[in-house]
């Protein structure tokens, strides 16, 4: 289906947002100025991306601790989740997340997460909650998505998730983003079918579907079908493989000795997500290039901005410790 | 001569098995000569002076002074001429051992000696005891066992596998516990209609306090019980205030002094008596004019100054030697009957009670009471009374008339058979021989006895015939 | 007030409160019963009774009965929380929280903190523990030393119908996530409830069992029954206890365990759980740190060994505290000179 200008505009911006945000996370982490882990998402904007932009604010998503770029495309401010990062008391979550456990529930993302496969049996909680609430006037449901890797795919959470919303009928959709590594295994060696992850889901009795990752559109086209489907009241969940890839390693600091020689210069040159879709929609003359280099300088000014806020806001204080363990005790 | 000489822990009497050294009179390279004080050695009953028998250089003195007891016998220090090397010292040290007449040797001594040798008055060592077991203990405990004579079979050890700790034998030591309990009290039970503090409820319930209406200041707004107290106790209400101001108790708290040595070693053998000897008491008052009117002659034509209580040694020990069966000291199943009286007279010192002894009062007379009491008192004052002042007795006189008291009940001083006890001097009313009322000046005692080796009919002949000594005092001087 | 068995109580509270509150849901492992079964539906109506007509009553989008995926249950009332909903969740023995213990500790503890205090998580899960039935190692345990020790949750331990009653209300109605702790060998016990059906009980308000000014007794669970047939033994003998029944372990009612030994100045804390790192312990450090002058004796702690349960009935007979050891330590706090 073809999407117009706007909505181009829009996805593209958000895909460079993401893939700047990342970037430069990756050079200012190399000076020591943020604390803690940091996992980035460069590789894989157009599934965070493809999926979110179907999604309202009634739909809910759950993310991995890889989640920047599930959070970005959910909606969530650029500012607020820099200064997260940086761990100032502005940021998202007062400085208390940091980058693993981010989160706007007020948008419907209900965090990253620092357990790996925690996020799926947290998903079909949502997708419960959806049903419960029933559907909307044009008889449609809010669905939840539990994003997960490769990795993810072997936690027994994720077994007993999607077997809860198969049995539940929850509106539920488990995406799994195989980035062909779960840390620093390749995922023909742990994942015991054969690196085919759509099959496990579908044996748990759910429809499931199969995408390039690095095609924003055959991302966008996949999920509206799975949308369709599973926000029919009493269909259930639903799972897609998408083939993805990350550019940086499993970790800020990873070495990343596991890959090939030349993989990395490989990936970007042929599976860099933006750069797929700047050569489609040029070609189809949807878009021109200065139209994209405008989204690029965009992007990459909000980015600046994002990241000078972070410099100079404010930082927390000791008594901030003890805030909001609970409300009232 | 030319030898190297130990100065050894000595043994002072047949009952000691330890000494302190209190304080060193001498140091290590000075010359000492005969009749010097070389130190104060210091027993569970007396601090005495030891003086050097022969001239000597002090060449290694091995034991602090203040520090802990040492065994009868210990080498304390080292004497010689000066003339002998630091090694030949060093060899004498190393070959020295403790002479075998020790603690354990004295004590099967005593026992086998037929000759009633003076054994314990009223104050004596514990002996320390030696410890051994296969029980798990920790040093200290065991150290604390031996030097308190605690039979560590009767405790139970609290420690990780059944081990003794000094805690269980501190326990040991101490008596049981009694504590003073105030039993189950009743509650209204908890509703929720008012918020109030478990506490808070209870107070409320016991001070006839309502909760309701009261404001809570604790967390949530929960009534506490500084809630209910302020208003069991108004705070600072100076509501005119005519009559007795209110008293508000502040802290009475103990100042906590542990028995030293001497009086845990009184208390031990207090207990002992008074819970092992079948105690029997004879009562008997006697009139004291006669008496009191020829103390001051005698004090006049002697020139002594004898107190009444001389006198009633004199006659106590007078009437000892007419009942030689009161006159004893009783040693497990045997009965040793002395024919003259040591009195033990109990004095106050600066240390305590001690009881030196009057020996042989029934032949002296009562200006060398006096003189020899005199003695005693001012020797236990100053704190200086050997063990010979104090062993043996074969009777012991103890007087608070001086405390205005009446009269009393005294506990046996083993292993003598008895005690006298002696009021003080109270004007009476009595009958005289023409039918009127006179007063006259009576005097109370007591006389406890060993009933294992005392009998009544005996005590009561003895107090008979102390009752004649005194009325008729002149007897004294047959 | 009516006379009912603890189960009722925790089973009529929860049904008042879904049909005060339409977003109570509850959710566990046969928490119906008989789903997919020819006896269908209720054929059981939860394991311990204790959701008994729920789904006849709200239909199965409020009355989830899951497959057994402890994690997946826990998981899903973090997400339903976070969604919006008031999960009640049962995990069916407390033992299995081994199973999903990171669904609970890592994130439905910490998501509000975690998210700057931007979210609310009030789910309620609900874990029948303890021992008493000879059901062995795996299926005997408490927990309560485990999840007390969480910050982010809150911890309940009713001894009593009433208490599960009001505790439990609470718990729903609270925006905290709460471990709500049934002892299952309180069940069946009986006792008077308020019929109120806003009767609630704030938490952190211990109650004073019983009460005397000679030695303190802290209880919590089926402990407390314990405390207080010791407490009415040792009062035949004039020693009067004041035996504090916790209700909540987290948040703790410091002030009346304080309060009460500073009267008394004995304590005697019972505990089920195992005697390393237990809530014997952090209420004896509590006491020893601020109510240390007041002691005047060391605190006896009373637990089982530091075993895991036995089978047959002597040993688990033997495991367990009792009445008799309670007293018995007691009556050591008041020989101890």
């Amino acid at each position: 289906m073809q999407l117009n200008r706007d909505a181009l505009t829009r996805a593209y911006r958000q895909m460079k947002l993401i893939r700047e945000f990342e970037e430069r996370l990756h050079e200012e982490i190399q000076t020591g100025e943020i604390a803690g882990f940091t996992h980035l998402y460069c590789g894989q904007e157009a599934v965070a991306v493809g999926v979110c932009e179907h999604l309202t604010e009634r739909d809910k998503i759950v993310s991995t601790h890889r989640g920047h770029g599930h959070c970005l495309a959910k909606g969530c401010d650029v500012d607020g989740m820099m200064k997260e990062i940086w761990g100032s008391l502005e940021g998202l979550c007062n400085g208390k997340a940091g980058s693993m456990h981010i989160a706007d529930i007020d948008k419907g993302m209900l965090g990253a997460n620092g357990i790996v496969g925690a996020g799926a049996p947290i998903a079909v909680g949502a997708a419960l909650s959806n049903k419960i609430d029933g559907p909307d006037a044009e008889g449609k449901l809010a669905v939840a998505i539990g994003f997960s890797g490769d990795g993810a795919c072997n936690q027994g959470t994720t077994f007993e998730a999607m077997n809860l919303a198969v049995v539940t009928k929850a509106p539920a959709i488990f995406v799994f983003e195989n980035n062909h590594y779960s840390e620093h295994t390749g995922v023909d060696y742990a994942v015991g079918t054969a690196g085919d992850i759509a099959s496990r889901a579908e044996a748990f009795g759910m429809k499931v579907w199969r995408a390039d990752g690095t095609d924003f559109f055959a991302v966008h086209d996949c999920m509206r079908e799975m949308l369709d489907y599973v926000r029919v009241p009493g269909n259930g969940p639903a799972a897609v493989e998408f083939d993805t890839e990350r550019f940086f390693g499993h970790f800020e600091g990873d070495p990343q000795r596991y890959r090939g020689e030349g993989e990395l210069e490989r990936l970007r040159e042929t599976r860099d997500c933006l750069k797929k879709f700047r050569a489609s929609v040029t070609g189809a003359k949807l878009l021109s290039d200065s139209d994209i280099d405008a989204i690029d300088t965009d992007a990459l000014a909000a980015i600046e901005n994002a990241v000078q806020a972070s410099r100079s806001a404010a930082r927390p204080k000791p008594e901030n410790v003890l805030d909001n363990v609970y409300i009232s005790y | 001569m030319s030898r190297i000489r130990a100065f050894t822990m000595p043994k002072w009497g047949i009952e000691m098995t330890e000494g302190t050294i209190a304080e060193w009179m001498v140091k290590e390279g000075e010359s000492i000569t005969r009749g010097q004080t070389i130190c104060l050695i210091e027993t569970a009953k007396i601090t005495n002076e030891v003086e050097a028998e022969y001239d000597a250089t002090v060449r290694k003195i091995l034991v602090n002074g203040g520090g802990d007891a040492e065994p009868v016998g210990a080498l304390l220090a080292v004497f010689d001429e000066g003339n002998h090397s630091d090694a030949e010292i060093e060899a004498f040290l190393a070959e020295f051992k403790p002479a075998e007449g020790g603690v354990a040797a004295g004590a099967a001594k005593a026992k086998a000696d037929p000759a009633p040798v003076a054994t314990t008055l009223a104050v004596a060592d514990k002996p320390r005891i030696k410890i051994e077991t296969n029980r798990p203990i920790s040093p200290e405990a065991l150290r604390l066992a031996e030097e308190e004579g605690i039979d560590i079979a009767a405790i139970e050890g609290s420690g990780r596998g059944g081990r003794i700790t000094h805690q269980d034998v501190m326990k040991a030591l101490r008596g049981p516990a009694s504590p003073v309990l105030k039993g189950a009290v009743q509650v209204e039970a908890d509703d929720l209609t008012v918020f109030a503090s478990p506490l808070a409820r209870r107070i409320a319930s016991q001070t006839g306090v309502s909760l309701a209406g009261i404001t809570g200041t604790g967390a949530r707004g929960r009534i506490s019980k500084k809630d209910v107290l302020a208003l069991v106790q108004p705070a600072a209400a100076p509501a005119a205030a005519v009559g007795t101001p209110a008293f508000v108790a502040g802290e009475n708290r103990p100042e906590v002094v542990p028995f030293d040595r001497i009086r845990k070693v009184v208390a031990q053998r207090l207990t002992q008596a008074k819970q092992e000897l079948p105690h029997f008491y004879l009562r008997m008052s006697a009139s004291a004019d006669a008496m009191l009117e020829m103390r001051k002659t005698a004090n006049l034509v002697l020139g002594c100054k004898a107190s009444v209580n001389d006198w009633v040694v004199k006659a106590a020990a007078t009437a000892l030697a007419r009942h030689p069966d009161v006159n004893v000291q009783v040693h497990g199943t045997d009965i040793y009957k002395f024919p003259h009286a040591d009195i033990s007279i109990a004095v106050a010192s600066p240390k305590g009670l001690v009881t030196p002894v009057v020996r042989q009062a029934n032949l002296m007379r009562i200006d060398q009471i006096a003189a020899e009491t005199r003695r005693l008192i001012d020797k236990a004052q100053a704190g200086k009374l050997s063990f010979e002042d104090m062993d043996g007795g074969t009777f012991s006189v103890s007087n608070l008339g001086m405390f205005g008291i009446e009269n009393f009940d005294a506990i046996i001083n083993p292993p003598q058979g008895a005690i006298l006890a002696v009021g003080g001097a109270t004007r009476q009313p009595v009958e005289k021989a023409d039918g009127s009322v006179g007063f006259e000046t009576r005097i109370s005692f007591t006389l406890s006895v060993d009933h294992r080796a005392i009998d009544g009919a005996g005590g009561a002949q003895f107090l008979q015939t102390l009752k004649l000594l005194i009325e008729k005092p002149e007897g004294l001087f047959a | 007030m009516a006379k009912m068995m603890y189960r009722d109580a925790i089973r009529n509270t929860i049904f008042q409160e879904m049909q005060r509150d339409s977003r109570v849901v509850v959710l566990g492992e046969d928490v119906v019963g008989g789903m997919g079964t020819a006896g269908g539906p209720e054929a059981i109506g939860g394991i311990w009774s204790t959701s008994t007509g729920l789904y006849d009553a709200f239909g199965p989008d409020r009355v989830i009965d899951t497959p057994i995926s402890e994690s997946a249950i826990m998981g899903a009332a973090g997400g339903l929380a976070l969604a919006g909903k008031r999960p009640v969740a049962e995990i069916m023995f407390a033992d299995f929280i081994g199973v999903c213990m990171d669904q609970l500790w890592n994130q439905i503890a910490k998501f509000r903190y975690m998210f700057g205090g931007k979210s609310i998580c009030p789910a309620v899960i609900r874990m029948p523990m303890g021992a008493g039935y000879n059901a062995a190692a795996q299926h005997s345990q408490v927990i309560h030393q485990f999840v007390t020790g969480m910050p982010g949750l809150k911890v309940l331990m009713p001894s009593n119908p009433a208490d599960a009653c009001g505790l439990l209300r609470q718990a729903i109605r609270d925006d905290d996530p709460v471990v709500f702790l049934e002892h299952k060998f309180l069940y069946a016990m009986s006792g008077e409830v308020p019929d109120d059906p806003d009767f609630v009980i704030p938490l952190g308000h211990a109650r004073l069992a019983r009460a005397g000014e000679d030695v303190t007794i802290v209880a919590s669970g089926m402990m407390v029954g314990y405390a207080e047939t010791a407490a009415d033994d040792l009062a035949q003998d004039g020693i009067g206890c004041d035996v504090i029944d916790l209700r909540t372990a987290s948040p703790l009612d410091e002030e009346a365990i304080l309060d009460s030994v500073e009267v008394t100045g004995r304590l005697v804390v019972v505990d089920e759980a195992p005697p390393r790192c237990n809530l014997a312990t952090d209420i004896a450090a509590l006491v020893a740190s601020k109510a240390f002058a007041s002691l005047k004796a060391p605190i006896e702690m009373v637990t089982p060994p530091h075993t895991p349960v036995p089978f047959a009935r002597e040993l688990e007979s033997a495991y367990l505290p009792s009445p008799a050891k309670v007293a018995a330590a007691v009556r050591k706090t008041l020989e101890y000179r």
